[in-house]
């Protein structure tokens, strides 16, 4: 019989990582549901985010949060230059994506991926390492939550949320709304497609390396180059769950995945919660691929 | 069906590798014989990225499922390595049916991305089955033969190779190019997509299973976070986008190329291959997207005589 106070912890505590994990695949969402291209490399960008958290906070003593702001602007830097350096040439002058340009956007980003983790690799040394961020934790009834998780789950959903009035309540949120549905119409009302695909592709990478960087509360000793492959299949799952270019859906679905990792862990080993994780993807695609969260 | 030139060209490469070993001394025989391994997994991908255009990157599972095969069936039953072949094989096949038979349904990225999560679903799995050594992998004793190693390779890359040159020139072959140009017309036009994808896919399992094991009974090891590392998916995929994708040379070509880049830069710069594969990689698939082979038949008439 297992424990109902460990089984209710685990939830919360699946509820407060969920949090980073829907910011995570906001990320993949984003470039997916707009520019409809799958950025294999995904992981690779969060490790990316991680590692510079971890340098921020040895060099400069940043905490994890404050790193994420600045991950940010790294990571608007480094979508530009992933988006022309990959996607640009695949998207020019084109109404629909073939299946064809999605094979070549898809090998490139896995190329792409295999590139960024060796060279992690060869920078940072294959050893895990982790930020030491106790700032305590509080006492809720009968469990514990530290601190840290607490706050960043909170920056998260501040972060969904500070994304969800820029695409609805701003200009260019809209018109990146807009190019998601129809490029042509967009050209008609006056926006520049490529401009917006930019934008779009370069705001994805910059949650995604922010998300990088909050997860390192929750990974103490787990940054090294391949923790891409952990979380990068996660946030397809998450995607797919909650169906591409659906923010509540990632929202919803980064939730139910945190929960079903940590309680999961409880009944068995934790390298078969993440297979079984990752092996939802398949039976959710052959019940829909818009997801199967309405 | 009337044999081309390019037959009996195929016919005289493999000819002239598979004396190789009495040309060339021994250090370069066991440089070929990696080299074949390389070439192996590459017409094993070529069967289905290849010629329908269904990315797997998940195929380095097929890789590990005959190393684990071959490994186990020898250690536990101590069998003579070669002897366990044809069930290396036969499982590859069973596995690649029951894959296929559920992730071909999906086109383009769903595709792809339930290759990746299969493979690396499998890593964790594996880790925790104490039977296949769990995260520890598996290590059991060979007779030192690299005489038997190149053959028995060498025999798979020639099937391989013959097997996609009778698809290529079949009626078949007309109908998965037909697949891989607009899949919705094939259909349209009667062609059972469902069953050619599936044929295709567990003839690619089969020959990555076999490949595997052979690499597994050379290296009389086999370790999960080695076998199922990504980075053979990402090599046998630069193999066939530099080769040329569908093509009978093509596979062939980019795993040289491939090889002898990692062979050469290994020493180097360790553990970096990688950078160079992933950017040639990148490069390729945006700017030469028909590979070495297929650029070359369109540019130039008189080739394509010979490599069709």
């Amino acid at each position: 019989m297992v424990d109902t106070l460990l089984l209710f912890s685990d939830i919360v505590y699946g509820l407060l990582l969920g949090c980073i994990f829907s910011v995570m695949a906001l990320g993949l969402n984003l470039i997916w549901g707009v520019i409809k291209i799958v950025n294999i490399a995904h992981g690779e960008f969060i490790m990316l985010g991680a590692y510079s958290a971890y340098f921020l906070n040895l060099f400069f003593n940043i905490n994890p949060i404050i790193s994420a702001l600045l991950n940010t602007i790294f990571g608007l830097g480094l979508g530009l230059i992933f988006y022309f350096a990959l996607i640009h040439k695949e998207l020019r002058n084109k109404e629909t994506i073939t299946l064809q340009d999605e094979m070549v956007t898809l090998v490139a980003t896995f190329g792409l991926s295999l590139f960024l983790s060796t060279l992690a690799l060869l920078l940072f040394s294959g050893n895990s390492v982790g930020i030491n961020w106790s700032i305590g934790s509080i006492y809720v009834g009968f469990l514990y939550i530290p601190l840290g998780a607490l706050y960043v789950a909170i920056t998260s959903l501040f972060i969904i949320y500070f994304v969800h009035i820029f695409l609805t309540k701003t200009y260019l949120g809209n018109a990146i709304r807009a190019y998601s549905q129809d490029i042509i119409a967009t050209q008609l009302i006056g926006a520049n497609p490529t401009k917006i695909a930019a934008i779009a592709t370069s705001i994805g990478i910059a949650l995604t390396m922010l998300s990088g960087s909050l997860l390192t509360v929750w990974i103490p000793v787990g940054i090294n180059p391949y923790m891409g492959s952990l979380y990068a299949p996660i946030s397809f799952v998450i995607v797919v769950m909650g169906g591409k270019g659906k923010m509540w859906g990632s929202l919803v679905g980064g939730l139910i995945m945190g929960v079903i990792i940590d309680t999961a862990q409880i009944f068995i080993p934790p390298t078969l919660a993440y297979a079984i994780a990752f092996l939802i993807l398949i039976p959710i695609l052959l019940i829909s691929k818009e997801g199967i969260l309405k | 069906m009337r044999l081309t030139v390019s037959f009996y060209f195929l016919i005289g490469i493999l000819f002239y590798i598979s004396i190789t070993p009495f040309i060339f001394s021994f250090s370069q025989t066991t440089l070929i014989l990696d080299l074949l391994i390389f070439a192996a997994l590459a017409y094993s991908i070529n069967f289905i990225t290849g010629m329908t255009g269904y990315v797997s990157f998940g195929h380095v599972f097929f890789m590990a499922v005959g190393s684990y095969t071959l490994v186990y069936m020898s250690k536990v039953f101590n069998l003579y390595p070669l002897f366990t072949i044809p069930l290396v094989g036969l499982i590859g096949a069973l596995f690649a049916f029951v894959i296929g038979y559920i992730t071909l349904r999906f086109r383009g990225v769903y595709f792809a991305l339930s290759t990746l999560v299969i493979a690396l679903a499998s890593y964790y799995i594996v880790l925790v089955i104490p039977a296949l050594g769990a995260n520890e992998g598996l290590i059991f004793n060979v007779r030192f033969e690299p005489l038997i190693w190149f053959y028995t390779i060498f025999s798979i890359v020639a099937l391989e190779a013959i097997i996609t040159y009778f698809i290529n020139h079949s009626r078949t072959g007309y109908a998965i190019r037909a697949i891989k140009d607009d899949e919705d017309a094939a259909i349209a036009l009667g062609i059972n997509s469902m069953r050619i994808k599936l044929i295709l896919f567990i003839i690619s399992g089969t020959f990555g299973a076999l490949a595997g094991g052979v690499f597994a009974w050379s290296t009389a090891h086999v370790y999960p976070t080695e076998i199922f590392d990504l980075q053979f998916s990402l090599q046998m995929l630069a193999m066939i986008l530099i080769g040329g994708m569908g093509t009978v040379f093509g596979p062939f070509i980019g795993a040289a190329i491939v090889y002898l880049l990692t062979y050469y830069l290994i020493t180097i710069l360790p553990n970096g291959q990688l950078i160079i594969i992933g950017l040639a990689v990148i490069l390729v698939a945006l700017f030469v997207p028909m590979g070495i082979v297929g650029s070359l038949r369109n540019k130039i008439k008189q080739i394509k005589q010979v490599v069709e």
